[in-house]
This record gives structure tokens, sequence and C-alpha cells, in this order.
């Protein structure tokens, strides 16, 4: 195991370098000029000058290769550079909004599971009754909806109508339920199917049968023996789940006014801020590889039969 | 010799549901000290920096103000008032501008207030290593900086400023030994000023929270009351989601929603428990410049139509119900220096547009509702008339007009695009309409926009037109020390860009504003993007 890690580990660096050079490259040739969308934009337009001024500070004249050259160089040691528009290192700015993503995905991640896990055990359960068909349409219905539109439903009803929540912000465990019951209940669709989908299989097995037939309990054989080996591929998903909701929040983030390494984003691109560009993209591409290989070990943890080869 | 005033009447105001007034209810209450006032604002209107002397932006410096009270304020009737500075005066060549300091002052950390600072910040500004984006170009190319006395400091140019105090009123001045001790990165999160609040709080993306500094003198003409504010605090909020926005005050999230979208018309005007503002903010308005380098805008003809044909009250009533703001001409119809015959030369007259578009040999064909070219130079026989109008945001006006277009026509392909593309668009000159706005009380903004000379990379002037007696006038705008004789010059200038239709002015878009009733003393700027929270008070 310890050897499929560390080769797993050595798999990131080819993988971050082909990231970084097809976000600069892309964010090179798309229309738009860093220094004069900060000029053009403001209030009263400095003059012409200026945008030459401004484009000799920031580097921008330099050739490609050279700027390609300096953010590689120094993200190799952790130094992602300086923010075009924030003048503020772009490491900084992520530490300052990861927290609140992260905080965001955790707390939506409990609520999917809260929700998905139950409702996806109860319709496996009780099979083509209607309590399968009600609990799937739930979950249908979660996973159909635009995160956007349910996010303003809810504000709408639990913040503008009855008053019991803020609408927006990030002051306090008050102002998360919402968001995180938001992100939550659309994943919660997604993992409620799967789980239904594989605690049927499960189920169906002969050791399940066997269990029964010992005479053990029906509680004992679902939690023991059918929940546990029916988690293994709905682990897989909850990862993915995870990763997704830490890379791209931004939606969730934009509805709730939160802060956010999303919203930090689409801001960068645009402003066409090169490095704060390619320092986000970079730094979310780490996470999201890191919580895949965070599941596969846990894969590996939960089915013994699994067995890594470095 | 005393400098008179730049007098800006806000006709425009006028027109508007508030006036750049203090605005207090009949109360029975005294004003009350304490309390949390939180103001909403778009997401988008967050500074990057929070230090004014770096970011370009006009919401940065109005958060500044809370910290830091400038030398001079541009109150609600739009004459300047002292603050920091008691008087100023400058030489009839604009050349030399002195400032006579008010005495007794000390920022938040201690240091005191003198011209010494006031050197010092201005040299800040201009210093390479700022890197200001924008009041390094407001504040001009200062030659040399005299410390008269203590409290006496004047600043010297070797070409004429004229418009120095348009952009002394948007200085921050911050203190001296705070800037040096935290440096240009970090002093942003540390500011300190002389203002009536200190920053206490910024989580990005989020919230500021300022609060009252007990030390502060009420050395400021916007101020209604003496000594330290009567807020305990100043919360603002940085809202994403416009419906959010719009609903915050409603719903009691906050106390006053700023900056507010159209939809927020529907929900506040006319309501006798909220106070809905509609405040004209002086500038060009929601134009769209016209390339005449290529067909079919090439011909005066044609660009003449398009002013003719349409109708922007009719714009105005269907999308805003009538509270956005005329804007007739290159400058808005609440600018100071506004020429009020560019309301005249093209009231709304579809007969005659159809004519010129006739003249210029774009004809009707029977069965076709678009006109086709016939005889027309640069372009093939049956081309429809087609132009094509881009902007960044407020398709909508574009849409609504299309239909007006139409009716004589005129086929009016509207597209939205991100900032970016507008400028890649601009940069190769590539587009027929494209959006342009400026803000500011200045006549200045012509010169940006029309003076040839600009017409380079990183320039305003976008239409291609190049005319010797308009570059004349405009020239003038950076030079005579006359508020009067400018506005003379940039009425003539109006004149000379309307004559050959370079521009399509649409609407001025105001600044809507929602406040609780309790909200007390809130005072407006003579720009409705400017406030005051000096004597701001909350009623119990």
């Amino acid at each position: 195991m310890g050897r499929y890690i560390a080769g797993r580990l050595g798999q990131l660096v080819p993988v971050l370098f082909l990231i970084s050079v097809i976000v600069f490259g892309v964010m090179h040739a798309l229309p738009g000029d860093p220094a004069q969308l900060m000029l053009q934009g403001a209030e009263g337009g400095a003059p012409p000058e200026r945008l030459e001024e401004l484009r000799e500070q920031m580097g921008l004249n330099d050739p490609l290769l050279v700027q390609y050259l300096r953010f590689a160089g120094s993200a190799l040691v952790g130094d992602l550079g300086e923010s075009i528009r924030f003048r503020t290192p772009v490491t900084e700015l992520i530490l300052e909004r990861f927290g609140f993503t992260l905080q965001l995905a955790l707390s939506g991640l409990v609520m999917a599971i809260l929700i998905g896990l139950p409702l996806g055990m109860i319709a496996a359960m009780r099979q083509n009754s209607w309590v399968d068909t009600l609990a799937m349409s739930i979950a249908y219905a979660g996973a159909s909806m635009p995160i956007f539109w349910f996010g303003l439903i809810m504000i709408l009803l639990f913040s503008f109508n009855l008053g019991w929540l803020p609408p927006a912000g990030a002051d306090g465990l008050e102002s998360l339920v919402l968001p995180a019951v938001t992100l939550g209940f659309v994943s919660a669709g997604l993992i409620s199917r799967l789980v239904r989908s594989s605690m049927i299989e499960v189920l169906g097995e002969d050791y399940i049968r066997t269990s029964r037939a010992k005479g053990l309990s029906e509680r004992l054989v679902l939690w023991r023996h059918g929940l546990k080996n029916a988690l293994i591929p709905v682990v897989t998903m909850i990862g993915l789940i995870f990763g997704g909701m830490l890379a791209g929040a931004v939606v969730t983030e934009t509805v709730f006014s939160r802060p956010g390494v999303g919203r930090l984003v689409v801001a960068a691109i645009l402003s066409k801020d090169y490095p704060l560009v390619q320092g986000c993209v970079l730094f979310l591409s780490v996470v999201y590889l890191s919580v895949n290989l965070a599941v596969d070990i846990l894969y590996a943890w939960l089915d013994p039969r699994i067995r890594y080869a470095a | 010799m005393k400098r008179r005033d730049f007098a800006l009447a806000l006709g425009g105001a006028a027109a508007a549901i508030g006036t750049g007034t203090a605005f207090r209810e009949a109360s029975a209450q005294a004003p009350a000290s304490g309390g949390n006032l939180v103001i909403v604002f778009p997401a988008n209107q967050e500074p990057a920096s929070l230090d004014g002397h770096i970011d370009p932006f006009q919401s940065t410096w109005l958060l500044n103000s809370f910290v830091a009270d400038p030398l001079v304020v541009l109150d609600g009737d739009g004459q300047y008032k002292p603050a920091l500075a008691l008087s100023w005066e400058s030489t009839p060549d604009g050349r030399s501008w002195t400032f006579k300091l008010r005495p007794n002052v000390t920022f938040q950390d201690g240091t005191p207030f003198n011209a010494a600072a006031v050197k010092y910040n201005v040299e800040r500004i201009l210093a390479p290593a700022t890197s200001s984006k924008q009041l390094a170009s407001d504040i001009g190319p200062v030659a040399r900086i005299d410390l008269i006395d203590e409290l006496t400091v004047r600043l010297n140019y070797d070409t004429p400023w004229v418009t120095l105090l348009d952009a002394i009123r948007r200085t921050p001045i911050w203190s001296p030994a705070a800037a040096e001790r935290h440096g240009l990165q970090e002093f942003q999160r540390n500011l300190v000023g002389a203002g009536p609040f200190t920053l206490a709080e910024w989580v990005k993306n989020d919230r500021m929270v300022f609060r009252r500094w007990p030390g502060y003198g009420g050395w400021n003409a916007a101020a209604t009351h003496q000594g330290p504010a009567r807020l305990a605090q100043v919360t603002i909020r940085f809202i994403g989601e416009n419906a959010v926005l719009n609903e915050a005050v409603r719903a009691n999230a906050a106390n006053i929603g700023f900056s507010l979208t159209p939809a927020a018309i529907e929900i506040y005007k006319g309501r006798s428990n909220f106070r809905f503002l509609s405040l004209g903010q002086a500038g060009t308005g929601l134009q769209q410049v016209m390339n005449i380098r290529r067909p079919p805008l090439n011909d005066l003809r044609v660009r003449q139509a398009l002013l003719f044909a349409r109708d922007s009250g009719a714009v105005n009533q269907l999308l805003f119900d009538g509270a956005y703001i005329a804007s007739d001409g290159p400058l808005d119809n609440v600018h100071p220096c506004f020429w009020p015959g560019a309301t005249e030369m093209y009231r709304t007259d579809l007969d005659r547009a159809r004519r010129l578009l006739d003249d210029a040999g774009w004809r009707v064909v029977p069965g076709q509702p678009i006109r086709q070219a016939r005889g027309v130079a640069g372009v093939a026989d049956g081309t429809p008339l087609r132009v094509r109008w881009t902007t960044i945001h407020h398709r909508e006006i574009g849409e609504a007009l299309q239909a007006q277009y139409r009716r004589v026509g005129i086929d009016l392909q509207v597209e939205q695009v991100p900032g970016p593309i507008q400028l890649d668009r601009v940069n190769r000159r590539d587009f027929d309409l494209m959006f342009l706005r400026q803000r500011s009380p200045d006549p200045l903004i012509l010169d940006q926009v029309w003076n040839s000379r600009w017409d380079r990379p990183g320039g305003w002037a976008w239409t291609g037109f190049a005319d010797a007696r308009l570059d004349e006038q405009l020239n003038q705008l950076r030079a005579l020390p006359s508020a009067d004789d400018r506005c003379t010059v940039a009425r003539r200038a109006q004149q000379i860009i309307m004559e050959n239709a370079l521009t399509l002015p649409t609407l001025s878009q105001p600044v809507l504003i929602a406040q609780q009733m309790r909200v007390q003393d809130f005072k407006m700027g003579a720009e409705g993007n400017w406030f005051f929270l000096h004597s701001t008070w909350l009623q119990t």
C-alpha cells in the first residue's frame, strides 16, 4: 500500500504540470488584457500612457515563456505569485477563502449523507412499494433541481418569509444552514439512488440469506452485513461529490453570498488575473486529486479483497 | 485670489425621487447614540484593495471616507466644502494650489495631521511602487510640493491642472506613520485615517465592519453635529445575488440597500414604510458610441436615422417604470455641463428617420421588414440594414430599441459580452454600436472619449471621428480655470458631437437606494453613489 500511495503522489507532478500549461495557454489565448480591464473598468478612465506603465509593472510585456517559467519556478517552491488585481500573494488569497469552502463542502456532504443514506436504505428495504416510489421521487427531485433555483427558494421561504435564517453571509453557524441544505439536498439524490441499487444487490446475496437463516436479527443483517458491503461503491461516489463540492461550489457561494475559492476563481477569470487563475486551478487540482487518492485508500480499507499494486 | 467652487446644479436630482440632502422624518426622538447600521452593497462593488491610493473604484473611496476624511468634500448641493482643509485657492492659470489645513486634528493612531502628512499622501499616490491605477492620473503631474508652514501646503504643476478638487475630494488622507509601519500590502487591512470610524474587520467576499472612533472631532462640513459619529458600528455586507440584494431591506436583513437593481423599483416604490431614492450620477449615461469607419454607420444620414427613430422615454417607462434618468447627449441630463440642445436636436421622428434612410440608399423592399442597400457605396445591393449593438449590461435597453428600429426597417442585433470581449472588440475596432459609460461631474470625460488623440490602445476614443474643431474645444477643458468657461466649451463640444451623430445616448442609470424609515440623517453627496454617515443614527 505504501508503494501504491507513493506512486500515486508521484503521478501528481506531471498531471499538475499539464494542468498549469493548459490553464496558462487558455488564459493568454482568451481576449482581454488585465491592465486594460483594470484601467478601462475604472471610474474616470486613466490616460493610455498609464496602460503601458501598468503592463510593464505587471510583467505582461515579457515573452510568454518567461512569464510561464516565472510562475512555474516559484510554484515549485509553493509561491503561487501575486494577484494582479489584489496585489496580494495568491496563496494568501486562497487560504483566506478555503476555510469557508471547506466548511460549506463538509456541511453539504454531511447533509447529503444524512438525507441520502436513509432514503436509499428505506427504498431498498421497501423495494417496489409506495415507500420506494416516494423515496426515489424525492431523490430524483433533488438531483434534477438546479442549485441556484433551489437556493433562492430556500432563501425566499426561510429567510424572507419566515425570517428564521439569514439569507446571506458567512457569519456564524446559522448562516451555514441554508447553503448546506441546498448543496446537500441536490447531492443526496445521487447518493440515495446508488445506496438503493447497491443495497438491493447486496441483500440478494447468499451470505445475507445465510445470516437470516442463522437467526440473526434483521437489524444486524442490514447494518453489519448489508450496509457495510453496499457502501463500497457509495464511498467512491461520496468522495467524488466531496471533491466536486470543494472545487465547484461557486454557484452556492454566489447565491448565498459566501466567501469561497469558487467565487475567487470566477472573479479572477473575468478580470484576467493570470497568477490568481493559475494558482487557484493548481490548488483545486491538488485538492481534488488528493480527495480521489484518499477515496481509493479508504476503498481498500473497507474491502480487504482489494489490493493495489504499486 | 480665492477660486469659486465648481458649482454643480443637479437638475436631475430634482427629477428623481430623493434629493441630495440629509433624510430625516419629523421625529419626536432626539438623535440617539449607538446601534449597528447594516448596509448591503452589490458584491461587485467590493474593492480588491481597500487602499484608495491603489484601487481605482468609487466604492473604494466611499468606504475609505468612513475611515479617512479627505481635505475637501463635495456635499449634497454640489459645493466643495471644508473637511481637513479649511480653505484652498489656486493661481489663475491653475498651476499652483494652496491648501490651508485644519488645526488640532490627529489621526486615529495619535499621529498629528499637518502639511507634511498631506505631502506624504500625495507622494505615496504618485510613487511608482504604489502603482496607483486612478488617483495618480487624477492628482496629476505634480512637479513640486511646498510646505509653506505647519498647516499650509502647496502643490505646483508645470501645466495647468484645473480638476484637482475633484480628485482631492476622493483622496483618503492616511496616517503616514501607519502607512509606513504596515507597508503597501498590509495597510489595507490596517487603515488609519482621521475619519469617524475605524476598520474593525474585513472578511473578504462577506462583510466589512467599521466601529466608531471616539476621538473624532467632527472636522467635516458634511456632519450636522460636532464630535464623534452617532452610530456605534456600520456593517457593510456584499451580496452576490441580485434578488437577495433587492429584498434585504424589506426582509429586515439590512437597514439600507445601496445600488440596487431595477427590479427593486417594483419592491419599494410607493411603499410608505420604506424610503426609496433614485439619484442621478453625472457622466456620459449609458450610451452606444458609433463606429464610423465602416458601413452602415459611415454615413451621417444612417446615424441620424438611428437617433430620430429611438424613443428613450418609452424605453424608460417600459423597462424601469420611469425611474431611470434621461440622457439625450454625450453628457447625461443631470450633468452640470449638459447641453440642453441635445434634447431638441433628435426628438423622435419616424418619418424623418425613414427619409434619411431612403436618401442614404437603404430602401424598403416589398414584403421584407428590413431595408436593403441600393447603390450604397461599399455595400453590395440587397444587403440588409443590420446594426450590431454590443453591450456589457443593460441588454434589455437594446432589446426594447430593437422593436423600435424595426418600425423603420433597421435590424438591430443585440449582444451582451463580458468585459474582456468588449475590450477586444474595441481594440480591433470590430463593432457598430459599442457600450460606453463614464461617471464624473467633471466635463473632462468629454476629452477622454472624443478627443482624437485618444484614438489609440488604452484610449477611450473609439469612433474613428477626427475633427480639428472638436479637438480644439476639448483641449481647452484641461486648461481653462473657470468652471463656467469649461462648461461653455463642453457644451460647444457636445453640439459638434451631436451634429455629427457620433453617439446613441439612451438613459442614465440612477443609483437606487432603499432605506428603512428608522434610518435618520443619512446624508447623500452630490453624486448618487456617495453618502456620509457622520451624523446618521437609528431610531429605536
